[in-house]
């Protein structure tokens, strides 16, 4: 059990992340916080597709340098460079709608903002 | 039977009211313009549906297919004998209902709203007459659901909205379970056309085959006021006089039991409906709701209650007819739609001449009535006369028919059931007859009451005409009931449809 | 016909359908930000081109089928590979439906909102290039990048509204929205490690050897999850009232006619994806799809009944409606399957519609509660017989727009053998009638209690047009619901590799 843990360290990590960022979504009232919490989800998410390109011992994904017979492959780094871009926009948008909310209702604690209208 | 032909005609008669109530809507703002456009729309429906009456007589079906809605179901129009009978009882019907209806309705709010959707209501009806198959016949049962509305709501204020709501509720569920009995239909018979005479012949699913038959007959018994599903009719009398008219004498309630017989005669069909045995039970529940509704009819004093509960108990005749399953029950049965219809719509005409000219509507405050108002009383008494089953009125016909009926069918039971009605009807209609005749007007007027001897003077010729025409129409059926060109003749055509049963020589 | 052929036959159609829209996204700020009026104009423009381009499509598919792009000219499962099939028909309601809600704000565009209009305009476009690109597109990363396409500008047009709560009903979009979509990446990273490839069709097949394993599962799950938040699907609809009913009118139109859709057309893409991997097993997904549609379906329309507010009553309807069609989607036969992508396709149409309807009573009075409005139906006679018909459309009364879906379901019900189910969709109708005619019964059969609906005068032709145009749609789109159907069963019939 150990060892199979062990041996699939990094998807137990990303895993922990990923509740980890939950967790905070879901249980921390400042919507900073939460977007925080969002921040923290997505990385996880990031660091799992990149992993699931590695290969023990495989060669940097680089042309000149001559490729063996294993490579780590390329594509989940242009998946995460996407998702990263994505990431960036969308946390964008929330600040900007927080800092629109601190403005109109002079708090952004989840629990004093109560329901809207 | 005949071969079916395209022809516009069915999908005319429509449009003329669709048209016509359009444009009362839009331009109808003045009297004068209203009228002749109420009118004229009654009176072009009436010469195109009269015109398909040689030719369904011949044996011609009229058909016309309007909208494919789903795969393999349209929209379609088909003209038989039994849906030209309706239709032609409510485009006749429609033409002294409108005349009246603008005489009564003089100087009354919102009458633009009122006359528009009043010829709506009649486009609708014929779309349920000429209906080919269930999904049209529903479409349009529905439609008249939501025309009929904005007329019972008319008066406004509490009752009428409360009254309003219950007829909603009562006619939308009684749809929903039209709508459920449908999909198993289609699904079981992948068809839901009335041109034949029984699309369920070929299953045998008992249990599915009794739950098409509650769904569906408890979805049309709604209009058709089979108790327990009743209620709403006595509710709606708040609705202004030509409105109650139309609703229980010619479209709503005439819609349900027609809805009934579609289901009976084409969805099941008589053979598999004797095979199956389902009918009793409708049967029983028929002859319930007429004896039931007539002791409560007893202790009404509201003239239009009274009525409201006369049209519950005679639209059960209908229904026992259909359920009885056999030619003669079944003519009586097309033939009670005109019947009961010419005499009840006499009586709410009198009824509401009554309350334009004397302001009354309790039945103890119709003590010499007849004095001041003859012409209307007379009409009444015919109307009357002819429910308790006199000789030589639209009634008895029914009533021998119906006898004749139950007795081939084996049920002579519901004899006894006719007899009693027929006593019933008699202690209600009576009285009231007495009353007006051979009793002395109330002593001094009541304060807010017309002086009696100006009573006839205040009538509108446009509301006695109407009355008059109709309750002649009772004495004709009765009298004439079997001459060429009655009704009769094409009830005859219809029941033979039904029963496959081959026609006259041409 | 013919000449319309010719121009179908542009080997580009494919990428243009989303480029041309993104590209006018871009244009738009960039010319003419100080020309509000213009760049109102030019969006316009840009919608109905699209529209036309989605027509091209159309035309293409019924003359030659199903048909495909490989992005760059590089060939799949490599490249990004386009296809455009039955489902992808549906671009020319997200077209036609911007354009109208485009049309619908004008009065906004060249009136107060002066300073926003270049940035809505925009972000509208961007909607529109997301959502074409996630029909079409048959490339799981690619469908990703699309679906943020669609739901960044969705949140940010949310938040456009004046009014006081717009920006936090907004983050309450976005919150959710953003998590779902990490979900469903987090889901193609899985599918990707499992087969190394991102091409749905190629998916498919690699997965296929290994049958239901716990991964693949697990990727269904997340998927699945992530789609259904964004579709909306009880217990996932949380947050759809809150957003639908605080947005602008026409942006609640486009969210509840074409964005919440887009959630579905993604499940219904991954039906394909998953099918054949999965094969019994999905049945096990079809069946939690129909308990779910079910209680959508009794929530929906229970808690419309009881709302105040218009808007949030049509929210509550759309929640109802979602119901309907993932009902439609789990009883898996032909029949339900072809109703439930009907009713996508034919609740577009009438929601949007009716949100327009009920943006122009809102917006001309200030008043969002139903009980205010009463009476309203005599000064704004037009707009409020929108209203109406879309709401008897909605509640599925035949022929209207809502019967077909629902009739088709029914039968699919009774054909799955599941009679029961009959009781749930009838009774939904029953109460969808109930909320439609509570409105309807306040609008025209009651006096007026505010001062605002007494002194209100008819909408504009700009409210007008769209929103009548829609429900007139909605009305008589029963009437050809055959052909729709009739459309839609090939693809329905091939769903999941039946």
């Amino acid at each position: 059990m150990l060892q199979a843990l062990f041996s699939h360290i990094d998807y137990v990590a990303v895993t922990v992340l990923f509740c980890a960022g939950l967790y905070i979504m879901i249980a921390r009232g400042n919507l900073l916080k939460k977007v925080i919490g969002l921040n923290i989800m997505e990385t996880a998410v990031f660091a799992f597709i990149v992993t699931t390109g590695m290969i023990d011992g495989g060669d940097p994904p680089l042309l000149e340098q001559g490729l063996g017979p294993d490579f780590a492959s390329p594509l989940p780094h242009a998946l995460v460079l996407t998702g990263i871009v994505v990431a960036v926009s969308v946390t964008a948008v929330a600040l900007a709608l927080i800092v629109r909310v601190k403005r109109e209702h002079g708090t952004i604690e989840f629990d004093e903002l109560g329901e809207p209208r | 039977m005949g071969a079916e032909l395209l022809d516009a005609r069915p999908a005319l008669a429509l449009l003329v009211s669709a048209t016509g109530a359009g444009l009362i809507m839009l331009i109808g703002y003045r009297a004068r313009l209203r009228a002749w456009l109420a009118v004229g729309a009654a009176v072009l429906k009436f010469v195109i549906v009269w015109s398909m009456l040689p030719g369904v007589l011949a044996g011609q079906v009229y058909g016309l297919t309007l909208f494919e809605v789903l795969p393999g179901l349209a929209l379609e129009l088909r003209v038989d004998a039994l849906g030209l009978f309706f239709a032609l009882v409510s485009s006749t019907l429609w033409i002294p209902a409108t005349i009246y209806a603008l005489a009564y309705m003089r100087g009354r709010q919102g009458q633009r709203r009122f006359f528009s959707f009043f010829a709506l209501c009649v486009a609708t009806t014929v779309g349920i007459a000429f209906a080919e198959n269930l999904l049209t016949l529903f479409v349009f049962y529905e439609l008249l659901t939501v025309c009929t509305y904005p007329l019972v709501i008319h008066e406004g204020g509490l009752a009428a909205r409360r009254a309003g709501r219950r007829y909603l509720i009562y006619t939308l569920s009684g749809g929903a379970l039209i709508l459920t009995g449908m999909v198993v239909v289609q699904h079981l018979a992948g068809t839901l056309s009335l041109s034949g005479t029984g699309i369920l012949d070929s299953i045998d699913n008992h249990a599915a085959l009794l739950a098409i038959f509650v769904l569906l007959v408890a979805g049309f018994g709604v209009k058709a006021a089979i108790m327990p599903l009743h209620s709403w009719l006595p509710a709606a009398m708040v609705a202004p006089v030509p409105v109650s008219a139309l609703l229980h004498a010619v479209a709503v309630v005439k819609a349900g039991v027609f809805g009934l017989m579609r289901v009976v005669y084409n969805v099941f069909g008589v053979e598999h409906m004797r095979v199956l045995g389902f009918a009793g039970y409708l049967g029983l529940l028929a002859g319930f709701t007429i004896l039931a509704a007539s002791v409560i009819a007893l202790r009404q004093h509201n003239l239009k209650r009274l009525l409201a509960w006369s049209t519950i108990s005679q639209l059960s005749y209908i229904v026992l007819a259909i359920s009885l399953l056999t030619p003669a029950a079944t003519l009586a049965g097309i033939i009670h739609l005109a019947n009961q219809a010419f005499a009840k719509i006499t009586m709410f005409f009198a009824a509401g001449a009554i309350q334009r000219a004397t302001g009354k509507t309790r039945i103890d405050e119709l003590d010499g009535i007849g004095r001041q108002l003859p012409a209307v009383m007379a009409s009444f008494t015919v109307a009357g006369l002819s429910f308790i089953g006199v000789p030589l009125l639209a009634g008895f016909i029914t009533k021998w028919y119906l006898s004749l009926g139950a007795l081939q069918a084996g049920s002579g039971g519901y004899m006894v059931v006719l007899a009693l009605s027929g006593l019933l009807n008699a202690a209600y209609w009576l009285p009231i007859l007495y009353r007006a005749w051979f009793k002395p007007p109330a002593g001094v007027a009541a304060a807010g009451n017309t002086s009696p001897l100006a009573g006839s003077a205040a009538l509108s010729p446009m509301m006695l005409v109407p009355l008059l025409i109709c309750a002649a129409y009772v004495l004709l059926l009765g009298v004439g009931a079997e001459a060429p060109a009655m009704p009769f003749v094409l009830a005859e055509a219809a029941v033979r449809l039904v029963f496959g049963l081959p026609g006259p020589a041409p | 016909m013919r000449a319309l052929a010719a121009f179908a036959d542009w080997p580009h159609l494919l990428p243009a359908l989303f480029l041309l829209p993104l590209a006018g996204a871009a244009l738009l700020p960039a010319l003419l930000r100080t020309r509000p009026a213009v760049a109102w104009a030019s969006a316009l423009a840009v919608a109905l081109a699209t529209t036309m381009l989605a027509v091209l499509a159309l035309v293409r598919l019924l003359g030659d089928g199903d048909y495909g792009y490989a992005m760059a000219g590089w060939a799949p499962p490599l490249g990004i590979e386009l296809r455009y099939d039955r489902l992808s028909a549906i671009t020319l309601l997200t077209g036609a439906l911007v354009s109208l809600a485009l049309l619908f704000a004008r009065r906004e565009m060249t009136g107060a909102g002066r300073r926003q209009a270049v940035l809505y305009c925009s972000l509208v476009l961007i909607l529109l290039g997301g959502m074409n690109g996630f029909v079409i597109t048959a490339d799981l990363f690619n469908l990703f990048v699309f679906m943020e396409l669609l739901s960044l500008p969705a949140y940010a047009l949310v938040a456009m509204s004046p009014a006081r709560g717009a920006a936090l009903a907004a983050l309450k979009y976005l919150l959710p929205g953003a998590v779902s979509s990490l979900l469903v990446l987090f889901g193609i990273g899985v599918l990707h490690a499992l087969t190394g490839s991102l091409n749905m069709a190629d998916v498919a097949v690699r997965l296929t050897p290994g049958g239901p394993s716990p991964a693949t599962v697990l990727a269904l799950v997340l998927i699945s999850v992530g789609l259904l938040v964004k579709a909306a699907l009880f217990p996932l609809h949380f947050w759809l009232p809150d957003a639908h009913s605080a947005a602008p009118g026409p942006v609640s139109a486009l969210l509840s006619g074409l964005v919440v859709k887009m959630g579905v057309v993604g499940v219904v893409r991954m039906f394909d994806v998953f099918g054949p991997a999965l094969g019994g097993a999905m049945q096990a997904f079809e069946n939690l799809l129909l308990i779910l549609g079910v209680l959508a379906i009794l929530t929906g329309a229970l808690a419309a009944l009881v709302q105040h507010e218009l808007k949030r009553m049509l929210a509550w309807s759309t929640v109802a409606n979602i119901g309907y069609i993932f009902v439609g989607l789990g009883l898996a036969g032909s029949a339900a399957v072809s109703g439930g992508i009907a009713h996508v396709f034919y609740h577009g149409l009438t929601k949007a519609g009716l949100f327009l309807a009920a943006a122009a009573l809102v917006e001309r009075t200030g008043l969002h509660d139903i009980d205010d409005l009463r009476g309203l139906g005599h000064r704004m006679p037009l707009a409020a017989t929108a209203l109406s018909a879309g709401l008897i459309a909605v509640a599925g009364v035949p022929p209207t727009a809502g019967f077909v879906g629902k009739w088709q379901i029914a039968l699919g019900a009774l054909e799955a053998g599941r009679p029961e189910l009959l009781v749930v969709v009838l009774g939904g109708a029953l109460l969808a009638l109930a909320y439609g005619m509570r409105v309807i019964n306040a609008l025209f059969f009651r006096a007026p209690v505010s001062d605002q609906v007494v002194t209100a005068s008819e909408a504009p032709a700009s409210m007008l047009v769209p929103s009548v145009l829609l429900v007139a749609l909605a009305l008589a789109g029963g009437l050809s619901g055959a052909r729709v159907i009739e459309f839609i069963l090939p693809f329905a019939e091939s769903l999941g590799g039946r």
